[in-house]
C-alpha cells in the first residue's frame, strides 16, 4: 500500500478533513451566541494548510510535480497557489461568518464543519488528476453548499433558495458526467494526462466532441455562466450572506480549477473546439450580467449579476491561449477577493433582524463611518474595473491576451459592457456619499472582522505593489501544467 | 448485445429525465426522481462503455456516482422537507419568493 | 422449437429495455406521486437486468440493493410523510411545456441519429466483450475499487459524513409539545427558581408551577 512519504504531499488534505471532524465535535458543546472557539479552530486550520503547502516552495529549490494515489492527486504549483489563495479566502470567510451569524444568535459547530468539508471539496478538485476525484471533490463542494443555503432553516426564501441551487446543481453534475462518459467512451481511460495522449493518436471525433459539449454546459453550469445562470441571482439573494459571500469567493476558484484541468489538461487537443463555445459563454455572460445588473435594487442580486459578467471575463481569458490562461487565473484571484470583501461589507452593516442587502441601506454611509464608506469605494470601484486599482489590471491582462490572439471583436464587445456595467457600480458609490443617511445607527462589529475586512479592502490598493510579481507566478504555473 | 443498443437506450433515458426536470412544473419531488433517472442513463452508459473497452474504471466510477447519488438524495430530500414545513405546498407554481 | 442463446439474449434485451422506458416516461407524467416513485423502483429494476445482460452483476445487484432498497424507501416515505396532493390540471396546456417537450424531442432525434448511423461505420466492432466462465465481476471491480482507486473511496466517505451531518442539521428539531426529560436540567435547577413563598390569605390559595420549556 502506500508508505509514509506517498501521504507527504496530501497533508493539507489530511488535515482540513481531520479538523472539520474536530470541529464537528466541539460545536456539540458550543454556545449558540459565542463560538469563538469554533472560529479560532478554523482558521488556524486554514493557516496550518498553507504552511504545509508553502513548505516545500523554497526559493531557489526546483519544485517538481507529484502525481500520487496511482494518479488520482497531483500536487503541481498550479494546484498549490489556488490552494493558498483559497485558503485565505476561507479566513475572511471564516470571520465574517462569526459576525453574521452572531448576529442572528445562530453559530452552530456544523456550519463551520461543513465549511471546512466545502474547502476540503475544493482542495480535492484543484488536485484532481482523475475524471472521478474531479467529480467527488465537486460533489463534495456541491452538497456541502446545499446544506449551507439552507441553514436558516426557518427562513422560507433561504430553502427555495437551496431547493433551486440543488436542482440545478443536480442538472449540472448530470450534465458533466454524460460528457464525461462520453469522453471516457471515445478514449477508454479516466487518467488527465492519459485522456491527453488518447486523444492524440486518434481521430475518432464523434464521442468527443458530443462529450465536449455536455462537459462545457456542465461547467458553465456550476460556474454560473450565461445562459446557465438562472440559479444565480436566486441563490445569491436567498442564502443567509455568510453563506453568498463563500459560494460566491473560493468554488468559483474550484470550476477555474476544474475547467483548467479537464478543458486545458485533458482536451486541450479539442482546444479549436471549445475556445468557440467559451467565447460565446463568455459574451453572452457579459452582455447578460452586465444589462441585468442595471435594474437591480438588492445589492446581493446586483452582485450575483455582477458575478456573471466577471466569470465572462474569466471565461475569455481562457480564450486567449496560454497567456490567457495565466490572464484568467489571475482575474479569477483578484475577483474572490474582491467578491468576499463587498459581501463582507453587506454582513458588517447588517444587523439583527435586519439584513443591509438593499442599496438603499448603503445611503450616507460616509455620513456614518467615512473609513467604511472609503473601502467600500475601493471594493466598488475595483470591481467596476477603474484604475489604477487591482480590478483594472486584471481586465486588462485578460484584453491584451485575448487581442493578441487575433480576436478584437470580442474584445471589444467586453470593453463596452464593461463600461455600461461601470454605471450601476458608480449608483452605489453615489448613494454612499451624496445622499442622506435613514438611520445613524452605529456599525457594530468586533475588532477582528473590521480588520479582515480593512485588510480585504485595502488589498485592491496593496496588491499593486505585488502586481508584477504575481502575475508572473500566474504565467509560470500555468505554463508548468 | 452491442454498444449501441445501450447507447440508445440511456439517451432515451437521459432525454425523458431532461424533459422531466424541465417540462414538470408540478411536483419538486418528481424533479428529484428526474435527477436519479438522469444519473441512471450516465451509469448505463458508462457500464456499457465500461464493457465495450474491457476496462473496469468504468464501472467503478459508477459505482461512485451510486454513493453520491445516495447522498445526493438524502441531502435533496432533507431541504425538500425543511421547504415544506415552512410553505406547506411542494407545486413548482408556487414555489416562487424569489423572482427570476 | 429451441431458441438459439443470442436471439433470447436479444428478446429479453429488448423486453427490459420497453419496460425501462415505458416505466421512465410514466415516472415524469402520472400525475400521483407515489406512482411516480412505484414507476421508479420499476425503471431500476429493469435497469438492473439490462446491466445483468451485460455481465456487470455487482453493480446490477447493488442497484437493487442501495435504490430500490434504500433510496426509494425514503423517497416513498418522505412522499407519504408530506400528504402531497394530486395534481389538478393537465399541464399539457400551456405553451412553455410544448416548446420544452418540442426541444426534448428535437434533442433526443439528434442523439439517436448520432449514435445509431453515424457511429456504425466509425466503431469497428461494437459487440460487447463478454468474459469466460470462471470470471468473477466483483473482485475485478473490487480490486481496483481498494488499489487504484482508494482516494476516490475516502473522499466518498467524507461525502456520506456531509449526508448525514446536513440530513440531521436540516431536518432534526425539537418539537412543540414533546415531553422531554433533560437530565442536566433537571439535576442542575434551582430551589428557588421553582419555589416560591407566596404569604396570603389562608382561603384563597392557588399556585402554579410553569415547567419551563425551550422552544427552538
Amino acid at each position: 500500500m502506500f508508505g509514509w512519504s506517498e501521504l507527504v504531499p496530501a497533508f493539507p488534505e489530511i488535515l482540513v478533513l481531520s479538523m472539520a471532524c474536530v470541529v464537528l465535535l466541539v460545536g456539540l458543546f458550543t454556545d449558540k451566541k459565542k463560538g469563538g472557539f469554533i472560529v479560532f479552530l478554523s482558521v488556524i486550520t486554514m493557516m496550518f494548510a498553507a504552511i504545509l503547502t508553502l513548505k516545500d516552495h523554497v526559493a531557489g529549490v526546483e519544485f517538481t510535480k507529484t502525481v500520487i494515489f496511482n494518479g488520482t492527486f497531483i500536487r503541481d504549483e498550479f494546484g498549490d497557489m489556488l490552494k493558498v489563495v483559497v485558503y485565505l479566502l476561507m479566513i475572511s470567510v471564516f470571520f465574517y461568518a462569526k459576525q453574521y451569524l452572531r448576529q442572528h444568535d445562530n453559530l452552530q459547530g456544523e456550519y463551520f464543519a461543513l465549511l471546512l468539508f466545502a474547502t476540503l471539496g475544493i482542495m480535492v478538485m484543484i488536485s484532481g488528476h482523475n475524471f472521478i476525484a474531479l467529480y467527488l471533490g465537486l460533489e463534495l463542494l456541491a452538497l456541502s453548499s446545499y446544506a449551507l443555503v439552507a441553514y436558516n432553516r426557518n427562513d422560507l426564501n433561504g430553502n427555495e433558495a437551496a431547493m433551486k441551487y440543488f436542482i440545478l446543481g443536480a442538472l449540472a453534475s448530470g450534465m458533466l458526467l454524460y460528457g464525461m462518459s462520453l469522453i471516457y467512451g471515445a478514449v477508454g481511460t479516466l487518467q488527465i494526462n492519459e485522456i491527453s495522449q488518447a486523444i492524440a493518436g486518434q481521430n475518432n471525433d464523434m464521442f468527443l466532441v458530443l462529450g465536449l459539449i455536455f462537459v462545457i454546459v456542465g461547467i458553465g453550469f456550476k460556474l454560473g455562466a450565461a445562459p446557465f445562470h438562472m440559479w444565480v441571482p436566486d441563490v445569491y439573494e436567498g442564502a443567509p450572506t455568510a453563506t453568498t459571500l463563500f459560494i460566491a469567493s473560493a468554488p468559483k476558484i474550484a470550476a477555474f480549477a476544474l475547467a483548467v484541468r479537464i478543458l486545458g489538461q485533458s482536451l486541450d487537443v479539442l482546444m479549436i473546439h471549445w475556445q468557440s463555445m467559451l467565447a460565446t459563454l463568455a459574451i453572452v455572460s457579459i452582455i447578460v450580467g452586465n444589462l441585468f445588473a442595471l435594474q437591480q435594487t438588492n445589492l446581493k442580486r446586483l452582485f450575483a449579476y455582477s458575478t456573471i459578467s466577471h466569470i465572462g471575463f474569466m471565461l475569455l481569458g481562457l480564450v486567449g491561449g496560454a497567456e490567457g490562461i495565466a490572464a484568467s487565473m489571475f482575474y479569477i484571484i483578484v475577483y474572490t477577493i474582491m467578491a468576499v470583501g463587498g459581501f463582507g461589507m453587506i454582513v458588517l452593516l447588517s444587523n439583527k433582524g435586519m439584513e443591509a442587502d438593499q442599496i438603499a441601506d448603503f445611503k450616507g454611509l460616509n455620513q456614518r463611518s467615512g473609513w467604511y464608506a472609503f473601502l467600500m469605494l475601493l471594493l466598488v470601484a475595483s470591481m467596476a474595473g477603474f484604475p489604477p486599482l487591482i480590478g483594472f489590471f486584471s481586465k486588462l491582462y485578460v484584453l491584451k491576451a485575448v487581442i493578441d490572439q487575433g480576436h478584437i471583436i470580442l474584445a471589444a464587445v467586453a470593453v463596452i459592457f464593461a463600461v455600461i456595467g461601470a454605471f450601476y457600480y458608480l449608483k452605489i458609490i453615489k448613494v454612499m456619499y451624496f445622499e442622506e443617511s435613514e438611520t445613524d445607527q452605529a456599525i457594530d462589529a468586533s475588532f477582528d472582522v473590521k480588520t479582515v475586512l480593512s485588510i480585504n479592502a485595502l488589498a485592491q490598493l496593496g496588491l499593486l505593489v505585488l502586481l508584477p510579481v504575481l502575475f508572473q507566478y500566474c504565467i509560470r504555473v500555468t505554463g508548468s501544467l | 448485445m452491442t454498444l449501441q443498443h445501450y447507447l440508445i437506450v440511456s439517451a432515451i433515458l437521459f432525454v425523458i429525465s431532461m424533459a422531466g426536470i424541465f417540462v414538470n412544473r408540478r411536483n419538486v419531488l418528481v424533479v428529484l426522481m428526474s435527477i436519479e433517472l438522469m444519473l441512471l442513463a450516465v451509469n448505463t452508459n458508462l457500464i456499457a462503455f465500461s464493457k465495450y473497452l474491457d476496462d473496469v474504471q468504468g464501472q467503478v466510477f459508477v459505482f461512485f456516482i451510486l454513493t453520491v447519488a445516495a447522498a445526493e438524495a438524502a441531502i435533496g430530500l432533507a431541504i425538500l422537507v425543511v421547504l415544506f414545513r415552512n410553505k406547506k405546498t411542494l407545486e413548482t407554481k408556487e414555489i416562487n419568493e424569489l423572482e427570476g | 422449437m429451441i431458441i438459439s442463446p443470442e436471439l433470447f439474449q436479444q428478446i429479453i434485451f429488448y423486453v427490459f429495455a420497453t419496460f425501462t422506458i415505458g416505466s421512465a416516461m410514466a415516472v415524469v407524467t402520472v400525475k400521483n406521486t407515489i406512482y411516480s416513485a412505484l414507476f421508479l423502483v420499476l425503471c431500476f429494476f429493469n435497469t438492473a437486468v439490462l446491466w445483468l445482460l451485460i455481465e456487470a452483476e455487482f453493480l446490477a445487484i447493488t442497484l437493487v440493493l442501495v435504490y430500490v432498497g434504500a433510496v426509494m424507501v425514503l423517497f416513498l416515505f418522505v412522499v407519504m410523510m408530506l400528504d402531497v396532493k394530486q395534481a389538478k390540471a393537465s399541464q399539457l396546456k400551456q405553451s412553455y411545456t410544448k416548446a420544452a417537450l418540442l426541444i426534448a424531442a428535437a434533442m433526443l432525434v439528434q442523439l439517436l441519429i448520432l449514435f445509431a448511423y453515424k457511429l456504425s461505420g466509425e466503431i469497428p466492432s461494437n459487440e460487447l466483450v463478454r468474459q469466460e466462465q470462471g470470471y468473477s465481476n466483483v473482485a475485478e471491480v473490487g480490486m481496483t475499487l481498494f488499489t487504484q482507486y482508494v482516494y476516490p473511496f475516502e473522499i466518498a466517505a467524507v461525502i456520506l459524513l456531509v449526508a448525514i451531518v446536513a440530513a440531521i442539521m436540516l431536518t432534526m428539531r425539537k418539537r412543540e409539545g414533546n415531553k422531554q426529560m433533560d437530565a442536566s436540567k433537571q439535576i442542575n435547577i434551582n430551589p428557588a427558581e421553582r419555589l416560591r413563598v407566596v404569604s396570603m390569605k389562608a382561603e384563597k390559595a392557588t399556585t402554579q408551577a410553569q415547567s419551563k420549556e425551550e422552544e427552538s
